[in-house]
């Protein structure tokens, strides 16, 4: 069929010769990208950590592990209160807390030793990946160095989510994500305006298959999302100052495209209600706009609550901000990725097949 | 063996008979109108023929094929204009020509299309950009951006000024000197009159009359006609009994006397007005037309 390039041509130009369009696929997410990453980015990261140190205890034990930590150079240990450092750590001013319980030394000569508290952000990437594996070879050495030949300094984790730190890297993969179903619900807005115009009719009276002409369509759509996509990240690293896994970024470009589908294929079948372009608004708004603010796109899920669950589980975008998410700064799963990935599949061929069995050419 | 077959054609859209039972042949190389007001189940049946709707019963063969079950077969062969297409806007005239050429594996040359419909000035300008007789135009020239040998014309001077009309006339009679069949639905008379080799009259889904213009209009009217406008005091039954008076037809004040001898059918028509006190005006002899047949046959007439 060597219709398929005429067509993806034709839709290229109404699409690029369509200032609106243009504007709300392309220039709409990198202002939001660009405001959120002036507001919420946070600067270049030292070849430093900074963490807080509590210490509660007045033991030699207790003196014995803030040198140690004193002595790995990765670490800018402040000490301080507990409140105030949690505090900082919350406002993104520290990596990591960690806290010597009251008790630490003497629990060591009881042979029960007391763990050590350390608060952290496990959304942070260079958190998880940097600090929390320094922590841990500074308590090993402090093992040693209190003279013990079995291991009586642990410690147990506990996350807490840092508000500036953590919302640049929490919202920038959310943002794709939302600009990939708008790319793909909105996307369907070029078929709705070519029936409402006749244009489909006026195909169908020529021997062109509508394989072709969806197929054409679809492949644009895609590599809009792609584009798009690529570009989105490159804001969020270069405005917003997230570091990306780069590994990931294949994958993440394979997320973008399933996602990009199920939402063209969502798109389609939206489309059959409407007979006219400003039908489509409404109801494309109706389906998108509730997604914004319960996929965890801006607010995280956990915050919400639990009578709104099964409607946030019914949403396509929860999976692919989730696997986004994880894919693109390693965020902490909300799902595991082959249930995010099954869950758009799923999306995609049954709305596909929907969208199949209700196309109109007029 | 004629190029388009149409036995007892029905389609209904639930209590509404859309084609009630239509049946005609078209020959190759024929110029064929259908006349009808709009609602006659003109664009029905020829969309029936193009293989864009599926009728209910009836047989129709189109150059030797079934439409409904040959569709994609026959859309390669004929050309096709239809009512009311707006295109893609924003791509150039020429970008849309080639976009449909590339649907067949013949395709006649861009420019010389454009050419044809005298859309060279409009060569780069968007479809959003065009009037309504450019885009018309264009949608002709797409019509037979295949070279088909059967092209379907649904109105197809909708929407243009008489000089646009006429340059569509020449270049219909065009197709028809290049060999091609050309189906052509119209409620224009005039255009009907000049480019149909036969015409179907259309209306209510059935075909109420069918043969050459002039034929139709001589089987109808022996006569030519007086038409005038009297605003007051003339009934049909009066003009019916003026003299050598063969038929009278009337659209509220606007009046239609047909006569096998126009002398004296003027001078009794004057003698009633003045007896009458009748104003007469804006009196004319015309020749009768097929809008007069149209009117005749359905008591409306075809702008209804």
């Amino acid at each position: 069929m060597n219709a398929l390039l005429p067509l993806f041509r034709a839709n290229y130009r109404e699409f690029v010769r369509d200032r609106t369009a243009l504007f709300w696929t392309i220039a709409f997410p990198i202002l939001f990208i660009g405001i959120f990453g002036i507001v919420l980015g946070r600067g270049d990261d030292g070849a430093s950590y900074e963490v807080g140190l509590v210490v509660e205890d007045q033991s030699p034990q207790a003196a014995t592990l803030r040198e140690v930590l004193a002595g790995f150079e990765a670490l800018e240990l402040t000490e301080g209160e507990r409140e105030s450092e949690i505090g900082m750590l919350a406002e993104g001013e520290r990596r990591a807390v960690v806290v010597v319980p009251r008790g630490f030394g003497p629990s060591i000569n009881r042979d029960a030793p007391l763990p050590l508290q350390v608060h952290y952000d496990p959304s942070q990437q260079t958190t998880q990946q940097v600090v929390v594996p320094v922590l841990l070879r500074a308590f090993e050495v402090a093992d040693r160095a209190l003279t013990r030949t079995r291991p009586v300094v642990t410690a147990e984790f506990q996350t807490l989510q840092s508000e500036r730190l953590q919302v640049i890297d929490f919202i920038m993969p959310g943002l794709i994500a939302m600009s990939v179903m708008n790319g793909g619900v909105f996307g369907a807005i070029a078929m709705v305006s070519l029936r409402e115009r006749r244009v489909l009719r006026r195909l169908s009276a020529t021997p062109l298959p509508a394989w072709a002409l969806v197929g054409a369509d679809v492949a644009f759509r895609m590599v809009v999302v792609l584009l798009q996509t690529i570009l989105l990240v490159f804001l969020a690293v270069l405005i917003g100052g997230v570091s990306v896994k780069v590994e990931n970024l294949p994958a993440l470009a394979g997320v973008a495209v399933l996602g990009g589908l199920a939402f063209v294929a969502i798109g389609f079948f939206l489309g059959a209600f409407a007979k006219t372009e400003q039908g489509f608004f409404p109801i494309a708004q109706v389906i998108t706009f509730p997604m914004l603010f319960l996929s965890g796109i801006f607010f995280p899920l956990d915050t919400m609550p639990d009578w709104i669950r099964p409607l946030v589980s019914a949403m396509p975008l929860t999976y692919l901000g989730d696997a986004m998410r994880q894919l693109m700064v390693g965020g902490a799963p909300v799902h595991s990725m082959t249930l995010n990935l099954g869950v758009l599949a799923v999306f995609l061929i049954v709305f596909f097949g929907l969208a199949v069995r209700l196309f109109k050419y007029e | 063996m004629p190029v388009i077959e149409v036995r007892d054609l029905r389609k209904a859209y639930g209590d509404l008979h859309a084609v009630a039972g239509v049946s005609f042949d078209v020959a190759e190389g024929e110029v064929f109108g259908m006349l009808g007001p709009n609602g006659a189940g003109k664009t029905t049946t020829v969309e029936i023929l193009e293989g864009l709707r599926i009728r209910d019963s009836g047989n129709v063969r189109v150059l030797g094929l079934d439409p409904a079950a040959s569709g994609r077969e026959l859309k390669r062969l004929v050309g096709v204009q239809l009512q009311q297409v707006a295109l893609y806007p924003r791509l150039r005239v020429h970008e849309v020509i080639s976009l449909f050429g590339s649907f067949y594996e013949r395709q006649a040359h861009t420019d010389d299309l454009i050419a044809m419909m005298g859309l060279e000035d409009r060569r780069n300008a968007r479809i959003s950009e065009l009037s309504g007789g450019q885009a018309q135009r264009l949608s002709v020239a797409l019509a037979v951006v295949n070279e088909p040998q059967l092209v379907f014309l649904d109105e197809p001077s909708t929407g243009m000024d008489p000089q646009a009309r006429r340059s569509l006339w020449d270049t219909i009679e065009g197709f028809k000197a290049d060999g091609m069949t050309v189906v052509l639905t119209t409620h224009y008379m005039e255009e009907a009159e000049r480019l149909c080799d036969r015409v179907a009259v259309m209306d209510h889904g059935r075909i109420i009359a069918l043969d050459r213009p002039g034929a139709l209009v001589r089987e109808s009217f022996a006569e030519d006609a007086i038409e005038f406008v009297s605003t007051d005091g003339l009934t049909a039954e009066d003009l019916g009994g003026l003299a050598s008076v063969t038929g009278a037809t009337s659209q509220g004040s606007a009046h239609s006397v047909f006569s096998s001898d126009i002398p004296r059918t003027m001078g009794s028509l004057l003698a009633l007005a003045q007896e009458r006190d009748a104003p007469l005006e804006s009196m004319r002899v015309r020749h009768a037309t097929l809008e007069d047949v149209f009117l005749k046959l359905t008591g409306r007439t075809l702008r209804d």
